[in-house]
């Protein structure tokens, strides 16, 4: 299908889809946001095991984990308007670009409040034991001590899920939305040369995820800094460390903070 | 004067502590001995709320706490009166030695930097430990890691520190430092209740000896009457299992 391959279109459209990559990374970073604020008020509940909100979170992240981000796509694009007009709330002046960053934060949402629950979880049980016998209040305990012990043990499961959701994006090309995805349908379709378009597109993909994952892999180290020294006892902190990363992964379960 | 009145704590059925009463004066220096399970551990995180007592009151000079109407803030106001020494030393992990010690300073107590950096700086060098102020724990032996733990708790000037077996996670090469410096704080005139199994350490340091069995204290007094001259049988028997080669007269 379409004309025969040549290799300098893959190099032309480069900068052509370069162009819309802004939306991308657009819907990455504000569903992000609206992922990590979620994900805390998810995982909440379920740590300091609230009774009912506990199981309402439940069934959120089920349903968020359970469905394709097509279906919840569609979902919130076609069925949320509806709901809403029940309401005498008119969405039909919303832009599209709002639904897709709402879908993709839920969505983020329900698996950040896994990774942000089971890294709390990791954190020795010791350590804020200590800080309540230093006389700090459950809140001090919290921001101070488990907190930032709780961001080096999640940085790995938080460097998936950025890439997972990164590459999600391109769905929605399919509500009409030109980010990377769709405008390289549109390429495609007008020179005919889609072979070369998907190659420039899946390089761009690459690209960015690699970047993500060096950056985040720097954070981790700055973060683990305090485990990571090259003495002696390194080999045996940095096993306790992969130990505490599969207790994550087991913990959370099969899904895409685990995968990859 | 800390003063512990008919403490309780159950955990589900299964009593653990059954009235303990305990005095401990100013500067005074009270030993817990007792087999394991008898609740050793349990009275000293009740003491500091670790653990909610299930009956009981706690007093600390002028304040009071009834352990059946505690409010946050009365057991936020207990933490601040204790310190405590952990078995597994629990130093904060992402701090260094130096900002462990500053961190109930700077957040608790609510002094300047500059003023809890030199405070600190005074502990640690107090402790031996002066040469290893940016050592993250994950960089220090037991030994030190514990020592930090001590120059930790003394920085909050509690009006009691708690030490739950200082001592026992310990290489037995690194127990004599950590003693050492238990030791000449204990000649400071600093409160505290131990609970250790170093019986010579005990004799040597405790004002106050208690001999706790189930959950209930079966003896109590002086290092002397303790170890020399045991009244409860229970106590000689633990005594007998725990130092063979001690040679008390009945
Ligand atoms: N969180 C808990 N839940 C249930 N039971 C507990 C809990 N903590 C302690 N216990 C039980 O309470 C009893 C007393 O335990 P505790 O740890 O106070 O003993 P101990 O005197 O400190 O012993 P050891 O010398 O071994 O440290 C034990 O029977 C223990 O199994
Ligand atoms: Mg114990």
């Amino acid at each position: 299908m379409g004309a025969p391959f040549d290799l300098s279109f893959v190099f032309s459209f480069l900068p052509k889809l370069l162009t819309t990559l802004s939306t991308t990374l657009l819907i990455v970073a504000c569903s992000l946001l609206a992922g990590v604020i979620v994900g805390f008020i998810i995982a909440l509940p379920r740590l300091y095991k609230v009774p009912v909100l506990k199981t309402l979170a439940e069934v959120y992240i089920s349903f968020f984990r359970g469905t394709p981000i097509l279906i919840q796509l569609f979902l919130f694009y076609y069925g949320l308007p509806e709901v809403l007009k029940l309401v005498n709330l008119d969405m039909t002046r919303t832009p599209v670009l709002v639904f897709v960053i709402l879908t993709y934060g839920l969505h983020t949402g329900a698996f950040m409040s896994e990774m942000i629950r089971a890294s709390v979880t990791a954190v020795d049980k010791g350590q804020v034991e200590a800080a309540y016998a230093t006389g700090m209040t459950s809140y001090q305990a919290f921001t101070r001590i488990v907190l930032p012990q709780a961001l080096g043990i999640a940085i790995p499961v938080f460097s998936n899920l950025v890439i997972a959701l990164l590459k999600d994006t391109s769905l929605a090309f399919t509500l009409g939305v030109m980010e990377m995805t769709g405008k390289a349908q549109t390429l495609g379709s007008v020179t005919q040369h889609f072979i070369e378009t998907y190659i420039a597109l899946a390089l761009i993909y690459l690209v960015i995820s690699f970047t993500i994952e060096k950056l985040l892999l720097v954070a981790e180290r700055r973060l683990l800094r305090h485990e990571d020294q090259g003495s002696p006892v390194k080999r045996k902190f940095s096993l306790q460390k992969k130990a505490s990363y599969r207790h994550i992964i087991a913990d959370m379960g099969p899904g895409k903070g685990g995968g990859a | 004067m800390i003063k512990l009145e008919r403490i309780s704590k159950s955990f589900g059925r299964h009593q653990v502590l059954n009235n303990i009463d305990l005095k401990v004066s100013k500067g005074e220096v009270v030993v817990i001995l007792g087999p394991s399970g008898s609740g050793k551990t349990t009275l000293l995180r009740c003491v500091n709320y670790l653990e909610k007592p299930s009956g009981g009151e706690i007093s600390i000079g002028e304040f009071k706490l009834d352990c059946r109407h505690a409010r946050k803030k009365d057991i936020h106001q207990l933490r601040q009166k204790t310190a405590m020494v952990f078995q597994q030393y629990n130093l904060f992990r992402h701090k260094t030695a130096l900002e462990n010690v500053m961190e109930g300073l700077l957040i608790v107590k609510k002094l300047p930097k500059e003023e809890a950096r030199k405070r600190s700086i005074a502990l640690l060098e107090k402790v031996g430990l002066g040469s290893k102020l940016d050592a993250y724990p994950s960089q220090l032996s037991g030994g030190q890691q514990q020592r930090v733990g001590i120059a930790r708790a003394l920085a909050l000037e509690p009006e009691v520190i708690l030490f739950d077996e200082p001592t026992s996670a310990l290489d037995p090469e690194l127990v004599g430092e950590v003693l050492a410096v238990i030791r000449k704080i204990a000649k400071e005139g600093i409160t505290m209740i131990v609970v250790t199994h170093e019986m010579g350490f005990a004799r040597d340091v405790a004002n106050h000896v208690v001999f706790m069995d189930g959950g209930v204290i079966v003896e109590e007094g002086t290092p002397t009457e303790v170890f020399n001259h045991p009244r409860e049988e229970r106590t000689k028997q633990f005594l007998k299992r725990i130092t063979p080669e001690l040679n008390y007269s009945i």
